[in-house]
């Protein structure tokens, strides 16, 4: 744990700063706006270039870092370039780290705990890749109705990159896994600044742990993992949602109960069976896997495109937590099969998906794309809706109008 | 056909026979300063003392407009979950000035996410 602690007075200090700094940097932060399209607002988004190491992205806060991609990204490839890829952090982040003096403690219900260094890291076991979507559990919370609090995002909080690192259960394998252990938990460098508040830390059950595409990253598209990523080092889970893909890695504890840790058994949770927005105290379980989704990223909702003549129509998809089956375009009461593009990055990844209509009478009023992954989990018509505004994969519609 | 892309799965996990070299150099970045203007409207003060410390303006002035008891469950969650010193005596007025700032937004232009690349 970092031993500096915030009083009262270095809050208000801290917040005084960004306040008188704020007036004069706002024209040179500021690139355009972007319309999230979230229903009644406020909706604009400034964009900038302005953070290191990344290109135009969508501005959700500075503060703790919380940047956007802009959907046309996706259309440009099914690799998300990291300085394109979004940004999430909990808690003010650190944003300097000595790779030197890095070490990764394993301890918990093992039989010797280590403290190791990012090299004996590197030669823990073999070097392995998998390309694999990120995504933020709230990612496309913005666009729920009814509206709900917390990041305010659109569907841009996802990204689709080439993890390399060493398995995790090879690092566990240095400090050896102790009988009764159920759960291993991971803590970065991110330690909040104020007394007794929750340390972003997440777990994961054993047998997730010891699959065998589980990482322990240091490589993101062939660079070293960029500090807004996690430097040095970031747990990777493909098919999982980003909430457990901890950054900035230094503790690896192996529990033996369940973990009731705030991020884990209060936070990042959804209701174990539907809700309505007036239901109070049900039931909830943690937000682990990933459910398909799909998207057309060839056109804008309200796009004008050509009357009487054919219209292609392109995107991407994925399955999840597996591999994608197949994706339709749907419209109100009709649907036809889209093609999909090669399998380029597996089950993981990002895939294109195009579809050709015939030459058009008409507007095309609420259509969407429905990806169905192969464990036949299938994107619904209506939103899930749950009070946080997790794990959204609704179909997504637009309409476009033919002149 | 689960089997077949199963082995598809673990084919992608390239292994390199031999680990090639990883090397590990510091890092550091300098983060930009927040543009995000607080509107200038009574309790602005106080908003800025209590509220700006863990997190730009932007998390407040970006949520949908909510009414006076979500803002105050809100604020509840700030002090006791995340140990937010704020001052109690000034929470009515924070929760005024997020109320007005949610009132006063200017209608929005329309600029698509998705625009051409060109
Ligand atoms: C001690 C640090 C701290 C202070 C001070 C603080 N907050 Fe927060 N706040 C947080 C954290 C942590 C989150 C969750 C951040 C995240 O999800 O990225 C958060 C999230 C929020 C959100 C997002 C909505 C939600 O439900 O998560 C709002 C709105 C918010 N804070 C308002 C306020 C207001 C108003 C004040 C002042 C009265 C305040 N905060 C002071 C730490 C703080």
């Amino acid at each position: 744990m970092s031993g500096v602690r915030l009083t009262r007075r270095a809050l208000i200090a801290g917040a005084g700063t960004t306040a008188l700094a704020a007036p004069g940097l706002a024209q040179s932060l500021v690139g355009q706006l972007v319309d999230l399209g979230l229903p009644d607002g406020p909706s604009l988004r400034p964009t900038t270039p302005a953070f290191p190491g990344k290109g135009e992205m969508i501005v959700q806060r500075v503060n703790a870092p919380v940047l956007e991609t802009p959907m046309s990204v996706f259309r440009e490839g099914l690799i998300t370039p990291n300085d394109r890829f979004f940004v999430r952090w909990n808690w003010p982040m650190p944003t300097a780290v000595k790779a030197g003096a890095h070490r990764v403690a394993v301890g918990g219900a093992v039989r010797q705990a280590v403290s190791l260094t990012l090299d004996e890291i590197a030669a823990a076991g073999e070097h392995v890749s998998i390309v694999a979507i990120n995504q933020c559990a709230g990612n496309g919370r913005g666009l729920s109705e009814p509206r709900v609090t917390g990041t305010q995002w659109g569907n841009g909080a996802m990204g689709c990159a080439k993890w390399t690192g060493v398995r995790l259960r090879d690092v566990l394998a240095k400090a050896g896994i102790a009988a009764g252990a159920t759960r291993v938990r991971f803590a970065g460098l991110d330690v909040p600044l104020v007394d007794g508040a929750p340390q972003f830390i997440k777990s994961i059950p054993l047998d997730i742990a010891m699959r065998d595409d589980v990482l322990v990253a240091w490589g993101m598209n062939d660079e070293p993992l960029p500090i807004l990523h996690g430097f040095p080092l970031r747990i990777v889970v493909p098919g999982w949602f980003s909430t457990y893909w901890v950054k900035m890695l230094s503790t690896i504890e192996v529990l033996t109960g369940e973990d009731d840790s705030y991020y884990v058994a209060k936070s990042y949770r959804v209701p174990a069976a539907p809700v309505t927005p007036e239901d109070k105290d049900f039931p909830t379980i943690p937000i682990t896997a990933m459910p398909p989704r799909a998207f057309i990223t060839s056109h804008a909702d309200g796009a004008v495109v050509a009357k009487g003549q054919p219209l292609t129509l392109e995107g991407i998809a994925f399955g999840g937590d597996c591999a994608l089956e197949r994706v339709d375009l749907v419209g109100e009461g009709w649907e036809m099969p889209c093609t999909l593009g090669p399998d380029e990055h597996g089950p993981y990844a990002f895939r294109r998906w195009s579809v050709t209509l015939p030459p058009l009478a008409g507007d095309l009023s609420q259509i969407g794309v429905r990806a169905r992954n192969v464990q036949g989990a299938v994107q619904p018509d209506r939103l899930a809706w749950n009070p946080s505004g997790y794990a959204r994969n609704v179909i997504e519609r637009i309409t476009l109008r033919a002149q | 056909m689960r089997h077949a892309l199963v082995l598809v799965a673990l084919m992608l996990l390239a292994a390199c026979e031999r680990a090639p070299e990883v090397t590990f150099a510091d890092a550091a970045i300098t983060l930009p300063d927040d543009p995000t203007e607080l509107p200038d409207l009574p309790g602005r003060d106080a908003v800025i003392a209590n509220c700006t410390a863990c997190h730009s303006p932007s998390t407040m002035l970006q949520q949908p407009a909510i009414p006076r008891a979500r803002w105050e469950s809100i604020i509840g969650k700030m002090t006791e979950v995340y140990k937010a010193p704020i001052d109690q005596s000034a929470v009515p007025e924070i929760v005024d000035y997020l109320l007005a700032a949610q009132a006063a937004r200017p209608p929005e232009r329309s600029a698509p996410d998705v625009a051409p690349t060109s």
